[in-house]
């Protein structure tokens, strides 16, 4: 059975710290746009951490909800894309092929989530900052359309080593650069299509929901509420 | 690198190490040879430790083969290295757990900042202009040797003073041993997020004098008066760690979380129960909470033990914090103090954090020491679900330096004509930037005839260096660190180097190695190079497994921890001091015309400052604002309306002490009567990234202090504020709407 | 609507009224020619400039992605619908005053429509690829994703102009052959080949109306077809205000009105700079302001209709769009396309005393204002508020997007006036066709053939 990768976060342990944002930013090649673009509106975080007010003061709340992409089942983003740079992988990804897009900007137009950051220049790095770069992630250039891809890089580099090694994929094994920093674990990463794997667990937890689970594009990020026990 | 280029460069490299190899061969050439562990495009990871800030934090660092553009012996070339290329947490850390905070993740880009020093410089300008030429080691050493040289023919050893950060490392270590053995003072650490009055008020209560280890997987409920400990204040990596645990890591079990403080922190978001006292008034309130837990016998005073017994009228119950007395001080209803503590007391075990803000007033140390009695009388000390302390790892034998003096005394010794510094070393602190400028600092420094820094970067302090000798990377070099809290069992973090040095820089440690033995007069260190220091304690620590050997474990995994021989753990600190806590603040600036309290906070990103230079951490949405490469000035939204400002308008913040100018956030999440303003920009000099950004709030403090430590009180100003301009487009956010359901801020347009 | 057709000069008059402007040249041409033309050279600069630079020198950000170049792709396609549309209509309900008229609107379509096309490029980030758009067999057997709406558009704009190009050439034959009988040298040559042998035998005049007719009706459907199409670019994403069935009728609906605008504005013009008072006359602006009036009509039913069902409605992000344009950021703007595009034609087109040709133009350029508007608030309020409040923005148009903007109107006005040198604006033969010199080579109207009845 083909993997069907999926990603749950738990609220109620992420304190809004960030480092998932700088990990993605690390892991994935995204450039800083720098002070005078960032005030246009162009800083790239394929990873944020939405964070909201409810109430007024003294009795105000603050929640933190880290968004991504959700690499939907049924993904707005791929129908409109003209040139198949967005489009649906078999192990259920919404897969972001650069070399293909054309920078249309649809696709970010269809997506209801807004995790879809364009380069409007192409991304450069003071030297010599361009050594840390991930090899193992393409750079983009400018007019092309990026996103958060699951790592994909990471989830190639462990199927490719378990076959290599031909065993059993084990749950944990594969843990995306976000997955990986967030030291209260409040997200987990894994095969839904394991029954017995944490993030399976956790998306039938009836904690769960979906982001804008409404407007049907089936989502495989799960969301566990603040504040529920259990 | 375009190809044409990169041939033309391995072209001259070729030649010129050739051509160089005729003097100085090994030099020449080795600097060329590809490091041969390295294959192409395969990815090894190595550990390695996060260096800042003092938690400690354990690294696993991916390592994969790269072109770098070098310069060696003045010759430029490429060459082929094993290039670090992610920090991740060190999946067997104690401390690190696997995880990284923001600033881990970003501490990569010291390394191969564009703007590091590259090599060692002599001042060529005027001080503090920022002008260097280039001079080679030899002369650089050379410079610090004669300067120091002097020093001790004259006789004027203690001439010399040498600014750190806090920390606990075989480096602090090294140098206060290197200060003692050449007859100088101590070295002069100063940290304004520095923890000394909760160290002072642990060594009171608890026999410790350090920083506290929180049990939180085990907590059924914490308590934190204004630590920010998912944040920026002690080990939050393993603290956040630990909250996840408490929240989620237990079926059936979720740990709640109060959080008093008045301004909502990242840490206070997450509360279930966000309590706004009023500033300076926690001490009170964790009293009354403690009055509240002894009226209703629910613990016997006698419980808190040595803790108890500082705080007056302790054992009689507290007769003056009942809650309705409280309530009036502290502005939290008496119902709540009372739920609060029935709580703490009935969903054992609870443990009370302290830390940030409530201890910066002048009566900080009163603060800690309730915090602490509460704490004692939860019956939370060194209790599962509580807190402990992390043994501490005798670092070096030897007689430790005479105590320094603080910076402000150094600084108003010198301006008085009563410490006569010839010589001032720098490493890893800037204290031109983030002391109050009532202590003139940076005035003092200019009178000393030499300075000389180990800095990467020049910032404020390093700006006014005669010479700079330029240190490793920490991944270039061997890094370790003791961390003083973070984990229940001891802990020791270090790393052989994960790369070639990139530039030609010299670990610092080995320099001062090099230097103390070059000295007209050698002062004997017991050690040729620093990793024989640091490999001098591993051995004395037990292998995890028998016929193991922890220095060579410690080096593959980061990190040792475990029980301590006996011999080797620090024994605690027995104080016989029974300080006058005045349970009253002081606050700097007429209340009547300085309306509002100023509530500097350590950066989400940048700490203090010292991270401003990292454009990861300058790009990173604060959690709060979502503010980037910002300054920014947080005020509440009644008050805004009232005052006719709105998001982004420049306000004009005045204390006794000056004056700046920053746009304003306006935000439901701090008391009325406050400003907040986080440290971190403002820098006049620190990198092409952070110079010219934003505001430095450091500039608004008041020297107040503490009473009986002597930290700084940088929650204890006054200032006043007016609305001077609409948005000037200095305050850059990420985030567009504040309000997750749609109508709430559309009354707000 | 009227049949009557108001009476014309004499043949030879008009023959040499409307071939004046192609044989005789005044400095005001060049100066005109200049003028515009550099304004299109500062415009497709700024373009070059934007694939130098990389398209941040625009204001497009997140998470407003569209913005200036979307708009002017809607609002050129919804000019186009002038011309093939109305004349097509025109033709087939065969009302006999359109013939002045038919191919001013005509060659509007058809500039309109090849600068409308640009614009999918200019707002492409890589616009270099943009042949990844077109169904080719590559090696690697990659097609374009006949799903995309941005696909569609491809088909449904290139069907519509090579048909408009179609319409708007096979009517001109006869008149390039009128020219190339009077031309001598060099224009003799190239009119000869373009009048491709035109005759005017009665076998040619048969296909010819054959083919117009054939014409005429197939080209209905398209034009509906383009602009559902378009409308689709939106209506197929899950944004708010944007998914909605109606979309498809209403940007029909507003692309007559906006083409009806544009025709308007340029008779005006031609009447005024060509002298052809004696062909366009009052009445073409009447009838065409009173088809305005029902387009205004029409145009305010259905953003009635969009706003009331939203309302009722009372989806919470559709309301967050709702209010950012009723009454918040966009309200000025919002306003401002009601007043331009319902209160100002209701009341010019209405009262029969201001339907004069200043009270046509006037309302034609508050139309033309206000549904360029129109577009613009379609995209940017909903691009800039979907659903996750944090991750709202905003949008401010930089100057190379304004330069783009200004320099389209400019190259309109450009074609359109190399297009009246170099061809009779108005259509001779048709005009002149009532006095055909030999009514005997004239088949008789017959149920096939209703056009013949037109230069009977
Ligand atoms: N000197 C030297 N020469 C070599 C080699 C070498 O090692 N050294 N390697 C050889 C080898 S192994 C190979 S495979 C070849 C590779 O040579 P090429 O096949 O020329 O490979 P690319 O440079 O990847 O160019 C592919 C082009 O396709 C474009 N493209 C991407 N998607 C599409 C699409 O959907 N449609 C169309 N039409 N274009 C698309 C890309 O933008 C790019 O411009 O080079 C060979 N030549
Ligand atoms: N960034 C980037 N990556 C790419 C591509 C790209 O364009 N850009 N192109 C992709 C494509 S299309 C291809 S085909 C692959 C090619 O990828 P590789 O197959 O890795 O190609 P090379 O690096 O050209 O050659 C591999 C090694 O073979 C060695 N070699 C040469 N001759 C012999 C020989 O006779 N015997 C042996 N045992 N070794 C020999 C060479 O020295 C070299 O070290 O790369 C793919 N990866
Ligand atoms: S790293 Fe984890 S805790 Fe921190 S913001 Fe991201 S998800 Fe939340
Ligand atoms: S979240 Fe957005 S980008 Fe990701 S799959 Fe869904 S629609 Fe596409
Ligand atoms: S921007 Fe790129 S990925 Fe998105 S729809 Fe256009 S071509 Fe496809
Ligand atoms: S899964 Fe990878 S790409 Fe996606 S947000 Fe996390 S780190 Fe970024
Ligand atoms: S808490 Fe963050 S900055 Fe401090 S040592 Fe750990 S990773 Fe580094």
């Amino acid at each position: 059975m083909p993997h069907r990768w999926g990603m749950a976060a738990d609220l109620d342990r992420c304190n809004g710290c960030g480092a998932c944002v700088v990990a993605c930013a690390a892991e994935n090649n995204i450039s800083t746009v720098g002070a005078e673009q960032a005030a246009l509106g162009r800083a790239k975080h394929w990873i944020r951490v939405e964070r909201y007010w409810e109430g007024e003061f003294p009795d105000v709340r603050l929640k933190f909800r880290p968004v991504m992409c959700q690499q939907c089942d049924n993904a707005p983003c791929e129908p409109v894309c003209p040139t198949y740079a967005s489009h649906h992988t078999d192990d259920g990804l919404n897969a972001q092929v650069y070399n293909r897009c054309i920078g249309t900007r649809y696709c970010a137009n269809a997506c209801p989530y807004n995790v879809r950051f364009f380069d409007f220049f192409n991304p450069s790095w003071e030297k010599p900052l361009q050594l840390q770069l991930n090899p193992d992630v393409s750079l983009r250039e400018v007019g092309v359309m990026e996103k958060c891809t699951f790592c994909v890089q990471r989830i190639k580099a462990v199927t490719v080593q378990v076959a290599a090694e031909d065993r059993e994929l084990k749950d944990g094994e594969i843990t995306p650069a976000c997955v990986q920093s967030c030291a209260a674990k409040a997200l987990v990463f894994g095969d839904l299509n394991d029954p017995e794997s944490e993030v399976s667990r956790l998306s039938h937890s009836p904690r769960g929901s979906k982001l804008l689970e409404d407007l049907g594009t089936l989502p495989k990020v799960t969301y566990l509420p603040r504040d529920t026990e259990a | 690198m375009d190809r044409r280029s990169f041939i033309k460069l391995t072209a001259i490299t070729g030649t010129s190490a050739t051509l160089a190899s005729c003097g100085n061969p090994e030099n020449a050439l080795i600097r060329f040879v590809p490091d041969d562990e390295i294959v192409p495009g395969i990815a090894v990871w190595k550990p390695s430790v996060c260096p800042l800030c003092s938690a400690g934090c354990g690294l696993t660092v991916r390592v994969m083969d790269a072109d770098a553009e070098v310069v060696r012996n003045g010759q430029a070339g490429v060459v082929r290295i094993a290039a670090a290329k992610k920090l991740e947490g060190g999946p067997l850390h104690p401390i690190s757990q696997g995880g990284l905070c923001a600033r881990g993740q970003a501490a990569i880009q010291v390394t191969y900042h564009p703007d590091r020093i590259t090599q060692p410089l002599k001042r060529s300008g005027t001080r503090g202009d920022g002008q260097y030429e280039a001079i080679t080691w030899d002369a650089a050493i050379a410079e610090l040797l004669s300067r120091l040289d002097a020093l001790a023919a004259a006789g004027n050893q203690k001439a010399l003073a040498f600014a750190t950060r806090a920390g606990s490392s075989h480096r602090h270590a090294l140098v206060d041993q290197f200060l003692a053995r050449f007859g100088a003072p101590g070295p002069v650490s100063f940290e304004l997020f520095g923890d000394q009055v909760l160290r002072r008020a642990n060594a009171l209560s608890f026999g410790r004098e350090q920083l506290p280890t929180f049990d939180l997987p085990n907590a059924r409920m914490a308590i934190s008066f204004g630590a920010d400990f998912l944040g920026t204040w002690n080990s939050p990596v393993a603290q956040a760690a630990g909250y996840g645990q408490m929240r989620k890591g237990r079926p059936g079990i979720r740990g709640a979380f109060v959080q008093v403080e008045a301004r909502m922190s990242q840490t206070g978001a997450n509360a279930d129960e966000w309590v706004p006292a009023t500033p300076g008034t926690e001490g009170v309130l964790a009293l009354g909470l403690a009055h509240a837990i002894l009226a209703a016998n629910l613990r016997p005073a006698a419980a808190a033990g040595r803790a108890g017994t500082q705080i007056d009228g302790w054992a009689a119950g507290l007769a003056d914090y009942a809650p309705a007395a409280v309530e009036k001080v502290t502005g939290v209803a008496a119902s709540r103090i009372e739920r609060i503590a029935r709580d703490l007391a009935e969903r054992s075990p609870a443990v009370a954090m302290v830390g940030g803000a409530p201890l910066a007033h002048t009566n900080g140390l009163f603060t800690a020491l309730a915090v602490n009695a509460l704490n004692a009388l939860l019956g939370s000390v060194e209790q599962p679900g509580g807190l402990f302390f992390t043994p501490r790892i005798t670092l070096a034998d030897g007689a430790a330096a005479p105590a320094a003096p603080s910076i402000e005394q150094l600084a108003s010794g010198i301006l008085g004509g009563s410490n006569a510094v010839q010589v001032l070393l720098v490493d890893g602190s800037n204290p031109v930037f983030t002391t109050p400028t009532a202590w003139k600092v940076s005035e003092a420094l200019a009178k000393i005839p030499f300075i000389a820094s180990f800095g990467s970067f020049l910032d404020e302090t390093s700006g006014m260096a005669d010479l700079i000798l330029p240190d490793h990377s920490f991944l270039e070099s061997w890094i370790e660190a003791v961390p003083e809290s973070g984990s229940i069992a001891a802990v020791a973090s270090v790393a052989p180097p994960v790369m070639r040095p990139l530039h030609q820089t010299r670990a610092m440690p080995d320099v001062l190695l090099d230097v103390s033995r070059r000295l007209a007069t050698p002062v004997a260190l017991p050690w040729e190079t620093f990793d024989q220091m640091v490999g001098a304690t591993f051995m004395k620590l037990a292998p995890a497994a028998a016929g193991g050997d922890a220095w060579g474990d410690a080096q593959a995994q980061g990190a040792w921890s475990g029980a301590l021989p006996a011999g080797l753990a620090s024994p605690p600190s027995v104080t016989e001091e029974t300080p006058q806590p005045v349970p009253e603040p002081r606050f700097d600036g007429d209340a009547a015309q300085y309306p509002f309290h100023f509530l500097p906070y350590p950066s989400s990103a940048f700490l203090d400052g010292s991270l401003a230079h990292l454009p990861w951490l300058q790009e990173m949405p604060d959690p709060i604002t979502s503010a980037m490469w910002s300054s920014w000035v947080e005020i509440n939204n009644t008050t805004a309306e009232r005052l006719g400002i709105a998001q982004g308008d420049i306000i004009e913040i005045t204390s006794t002490q000056g004056t700046l100018r920053a746009p304003a956030y306006v935000s439901p999440g701090l008391a009325p009567d406050i400003v907040a303003m986080p440290v971190g920009q403002g820098h006049r000099m620190f990198t092409r990234y952070a110079t010219g950004r934003g505001q430095n709030p450091v500039s608004l403090i008041a020297p107040l202090t503490e009473a009986s430590t002597g930290a700084v009180a940088w929650a204890a100003t006054r200032v006043k504020i007016a609305r001077v301009g609409g948005p000037d487009g200095s305050l850059i956010m990420f985030a567009g709407g504040d309000r997750e359901h749609p109508y709430e801020d559309l009354g707000r347009g | 609507m009227s049949t009557s057709s108001p009476a014309l000069p004499a043949s030879e008059q008009v023959r040499s009224d409307l071939l004046r402007p192609l044989l005789q040249t005044s400095w005001k041409f060049y100066v005109l020619v200049a003028f515009l033309g550099a304004i299109v050279v500062a415009a497709l600069a700024a373009w070059v400039t934007q694939m130098t630079l990389g398209f941040g020198i625009s204001g497009i950000r997140w998470p407003v992605y569209w913005g200036f170049y979307v708009t002017n792709f809607v609002f050129w396609i919804g000019i186009s619908h002038a011309g093939t549309l109305i004349s097509a209509i025109l033709r087939l309900v065969n009302a006999g005053w359109r013939r002045p008229v038919t191919r001013c609107a005509e060659v509007i379509t058809a500039f309109a429509l090849i600068i409308g096309a640009m614009f999918p490029l200019i707002h492409l980030g890589r616009p270099w690829l943009a042949f990844w758009l077109f169904p080719y067999p590559s090696e690697r057997m990659i097609w374009p994703n006949f799903r995309s709406p941005l696909v569609w558009d491809f088909f449904a704009i290139n069907t519509y102009l090579t048909g408009s190009l179609l319409f708007l050439f096979l009517p001109m034959l006869p008149d390039f052959a009128i020219v190339r009988d009077r031309a001598t040298g060099m224009r003799r040559r190239i009119y000869g080949v373009l009048a491709l042998g035109w005759r005017g035998t009665p076998t040619q005049w048969h296909r010819l109306e054959t083919a117009m007719q054939i014409m005429a009706v197939a080209i209905i459907p398209v034009a509906v077809s383009v602009h559902t199409i378009v409308s689709f670019d939106f209506s197929m994403a899950p944004v708010p205000m944007w998914q909605t069935t109606i979309f498809g009728p209403y940007f029909v609906a507003g692309a007559i009105f906006s083409g009806i605008a544009g025709l308007i504005i340029a008779m005006a013009i031609l009447r005024r700079v060509l002298h052809l008072e004696r062909y366009l006359h009052p009445v073409h602006f009447q009838n065409l302001g009173k088809l305005m009036l029902v387009m205004a009509l029409l145009w305010g039913y259905f953003v009635f209709n969009e706003r009331l069902v939203t309302y009722y409605g009372n989806g919470a992000s559709e309301m967050q769009v709702f209010w950012r344009t009723q009454r918040l950021t966009f309200a000025p703007l919002y306003w401002t396309m009601v007043v331009c595009n319902f209160v100002l034609p209701l009341v010019i087109m209405g009262i029969s005393r201001f339907r004069t040709i200043t009270g046509c133009v006037i309302a034609s350029i508050g139309v033309v204002i206000g549904m360029w508007l129109e577009r613009f608030l379609i995209i940017v309020p909903s691009l800039g508020h979907k659903y996750l409040p944090y991750s709202f923005g905003t949008y401010s148009p930089q100057p190379v997007e304004i330069v783009i903007t200004v320099g389209t109107f400019a190259a309109m006005t450009l074609l359109y006036v190399l297009f009246a040198k170099f061809v009779p604006i108005i259509s001779i033969w048709e005009l002149t066709a009532v006095q055909h010199p030999s009514p005997a080579l004239i088949p008789p109207a017959t149920a096939e053939h209703p056009l013949g009845e037109t230069h009977a």
